[in-house]
């Protein structure tokens, strides 16, 4: 079967099913992003939602006189963090210890859950209540933990959306930006038993505080991730909206944090850049409504047992390379994927990833240490909008034209490639340009076929074969008459 | 399970491995710090408003925010909770230990049927059943309205300010400052625990509307103390 056909055949089998978000498992991005291209309502949500965003970052980054020295000072600090990030991550352990905190180290996915069933197994946990975490979406926590007879309950209105919809992230902000409220009164209306539920946000978002709240107040054991770890104080900072954080971080007797081992910050006083800017780009607002800072155990109040999760699981491959080690940088925001022309038109569900959009189309495949998400770093036209609002400033587009070099070469490599028309091509093409006479034999050949599909206005509209690809989607300018190089010759015969 | 120990040195010696295997030799701590002084913040660190100006840039966003705003004097303070606390509608009232006494006047004490429950380590079921919380702050941050909480005595565990829906916060005029930076400056030691908060609770998950009041209070309201001219102190 060609590699198209496949790509069909997968695409029909996948029609009615939830999107996969497991990237050893998902489709490519071209054959996922057909399927959201084909379903004009998730389209119409995800266009308002990201109109709706995109106005508002604009019109509060403008008034930001200063935004381009915040974004230059937090670059650096971001670099900082990551040139000495054993340092950092030590004298977080240390001082996180001291406040009567505990920190676990996981190597990989797997090393994380089982860390985090154990302590859930010492705290006897049959429920758990989360704040939202992409981390956690990252190591598929919820999936192993049900598994293992221990119920997740998601605090955060999208991530409820989500759990009792049994849909999957499109977005690393406001995860269920492609639900729109009709959606959301169906799944409510079903999953938690209430009849005459209006459409209208205001009544949906009361129907998830009442839902929540004896959660809240009963369940004792907590999961966050954790926005920003603070190496000088071991302090963790979760930036939220809705109080579900708070509530989490408040209520339950234990709270266990996963966080990236790139989360971490020098020192407390780098917040003042960090939060300047993560709101403005995540939601358009000056500020978002809570952010809570916490360090160790506090006598009295909050979680008296307190566990924080370090996760490698292949950031520190990324660390290891000059160009790539910007995408540790990212806080998550989301300013490219809203930014994005090509998240606009697909959605999240089509990256095949947790983490989509331009970031995504970078961090999966490295996260993945290129084994899987090969097709993301060709998911991006390479326009830069992405780069241009990234509030620590990574070049998405250079990281995404060195993942191309890497996949090709990669695949180059690979004995079933050997006749991959593209390799193929490129090959003949190698010898072809590198002789003069070939390369005049070639352009030669090349006028007599091609002048057989020109029409007489200059224009070939169709090809036959693989030449059809160009021409299915636009139109192909014919070869002129005459080749420059005959042109310059005929020329200088003249002269003479 | 492995031992702990052996994801720990894993992961520092892939870090380490990834950072150092080039040109740059082993940071220790000292020249991390050194490094990190050297970094340039060439971002605004001062405001530049006068201080009415900055007080008033204060309320204007909190209102963005849907808050409830009010000004009064040092000694209208009193009266001023008093009839804030009366004009929410709501009876029972949680306050953190430390209030200033002069908070709580005898006026709103009389009131008939208000009932004060001060938090000595309330269970939360009964911080719950409370409809409204009184407190102060460490600072305000004009440029984005946010009130800062360090959570001392005047301030609250952070429990108390989150479960009842109405939230009367008092800022005095010299608590406000107009930048982020000027905060963290006014921070002589990292604190333990910060709650910034910044309007009332709200989600924006159901197609981006911005809806007040999720899980935190959903009425916040703000007094704040023109207490400058009299030059009291800046800090608490």
């Amino acid at each position: 079967m060609s590699a198209a056909a496949e790509h069909e055949a997968v695409a029909e089998r996948e029609v009615s099913d939830r999107p996969i978000l497991d990237p050893a498992l998902a489709p490519p991005f071209p054959v996922a992003a057909l399927l959201v291209l084909r379903n004009s309502q998730l389209r119409k949500n995800v266009a308002h939602a990201i109109d709706v965003i995109q106005a508002k970052r604009a019109r509060l980054v403008a008034e930001k006189q200063d935004w381009q020295e915040l974004r230059s000072a937090a670059a650096l600090i971001r670099d900082e963090a990551l040139e000495n990030l054993s340092v950092y991550l030590e004298q977080f352990e240390a001082r996180c210890t001291a406040a009567g905190g505990t920190v676990h180290w996981a190597s990989d996915a797997a090393d994380a859950r089982r860390i985090i069933l154990e302590l859930l197994r010492e705290e006897k946990a049959d429920e758990v209540i989360k704040i939202k975490t992409m981390t956690s979406a990252e190591i598929q926590l919820n999936p192993f933990l049900e598994a293992n007879g221990i119920r997740t309950y998601e605090t955060d209105l999208a991530e409820i959306i989500l759990q009792l919809g049994e849909g999957e992230p499109s977005h690393i902000v406001v995860p269920a930006l492609h639900v729109n409220r009709s959606q959301v009164r169906e799944i409510f209306a079903r999953r938690m038993g209430i009849e005459n539920l209006s459409d209208e946000p205001e009544a949906l978002t009361a129907a998830a505080r009442n839902y929540l709240r004896q959660k809240f107040l009963s369940v004792p054991t907590a999961i966050s991730g954790a926005n920003f770890l603070i190496a000088e104080t071991g302090s963790v900072a979760v930036v939220e909206s809705e109080g579900n954080g708070r509530m989490c971080l408040t209520l339950p007797r234990t709270m266990i944090t996963l966080a990236g081992i790139e989360k971490v910050l020098p020192r407390f006083a780098d917040l003042e850049v960090m939060l300047q800017l993560l709101a403005r780009s995540a939601t358009g607002e000056r500020m978002n409504p809570y952010t809570s800072l916490w360090t160790g155990v506090t006598p009295g109040d909050g979680p008296q047992k307190f566990h924080v999760v370090l996760l490698d699981n292949g950031r520190s491959s990324i660390l290891a390379r000059k160009t790539e080690r910007q995408t540790l940088r990212c806080i998550r925001c989301a300013a490219c994927m809203n930014a994005c022309p090509v998240y606009r038109q697909t959605g999240g569900h089509a990256y095949g990833s947790v983490y989509p959009g331009p970031i995504g189309a970078i961090l999966t495949p490295q996260l993945e240490q290129m084994r899987h998400a090969q097709s993301l770093p060709y998911a991006s036209s390479l326009c830069g909008a992405c780069f241009e609002v990234c509030p620590v400033k990574i070049n998405i587009p250079e990281v995404l034209l060195e993942l191309r070099a890497r996949v090709t070469d990669d695949e180059r490599k690979q004995v079933s490639r050997f006749f991959d028309p593209l390799y193929l091509g490129l090959r003949v093409a190698n010898v072809i340009f590198s002789r003069a006479w070939l390369s005049h034999l070639a352009q030669w050949a090349g006028r007599i076929v091609l002048g057989l599909f020109t029409r007489k206005d200059g224009w070939i509209h169709a090809l036959p074969g693989i030449g059809a690809k160009w021409t299915q989607t636009r139109d192909l300018r014919g070869l002129p008459k005459q080749a420059f190089h005959d042109w310059w010759a005929d020329r200088q015969r003249g002269k003479k | 399970m492995r031992p702990v120990a052996s994801s720990r040195q894993q992961v520092l010696g892939r870090i380490r491995a990834a950072c150092c295997g080039g040109q740059n030799p082993a940071a220790t701590a000292e020249e991390a710090a050194e490094r990190y002084e050297r970094l340039p913040r060439d971002y605004r660190t001062r405001g530049k408003s006068t201080v009415r100006a900055c007080q008033e840039l204060f309320i204007e966003r909190l209102r963005e925010y849907d808050a409830e705003v009010v000004e009064c004097a040092p000694e209208e303070l009193g009266a001023m909770i008093a009839a804030q606390l009366e004009a929410s509608g709501r009876h029972m009232f949680v306050a953190p230990p430390g209030l200033p006494a002069g908070w709580l006047v005898p006026a709103a004490w009389q009131i008939s049927d208000f009932e004060w429950n001060i938090d000595h380590n309330l269970p939360a079921d009964e911080i719950e059943r409370a409809q409204g919380v009184v407190t102060g702050c460490f600072c305000g941050v004009a440029d984005s309205g946010t009130i800062v909480l360090h959570h001392s005595a005047t301030e609250g565990r952070r429990v108390i300010t989150l479960l009842p829906d109405w939230y009367l916060c008092v800022v005095r005029a010299s608590q406000i400052v107009e930048t982020l930076p000027e905060y963290f400056d006014r921070c002589d030691q990292p604190p333990a625990l910060v709650t910034w908060i910044s309007g009332p609770s709200a989600t924006a998950d159901i197609e981006m509307t911005r809806i007040k009041g999720v899980h935190g209070p959903r009425f916040l309201n703000v007094i704040v103390v023109n207490d400058r001219e009299q030059g009291t102190g800046i800090r608490e």
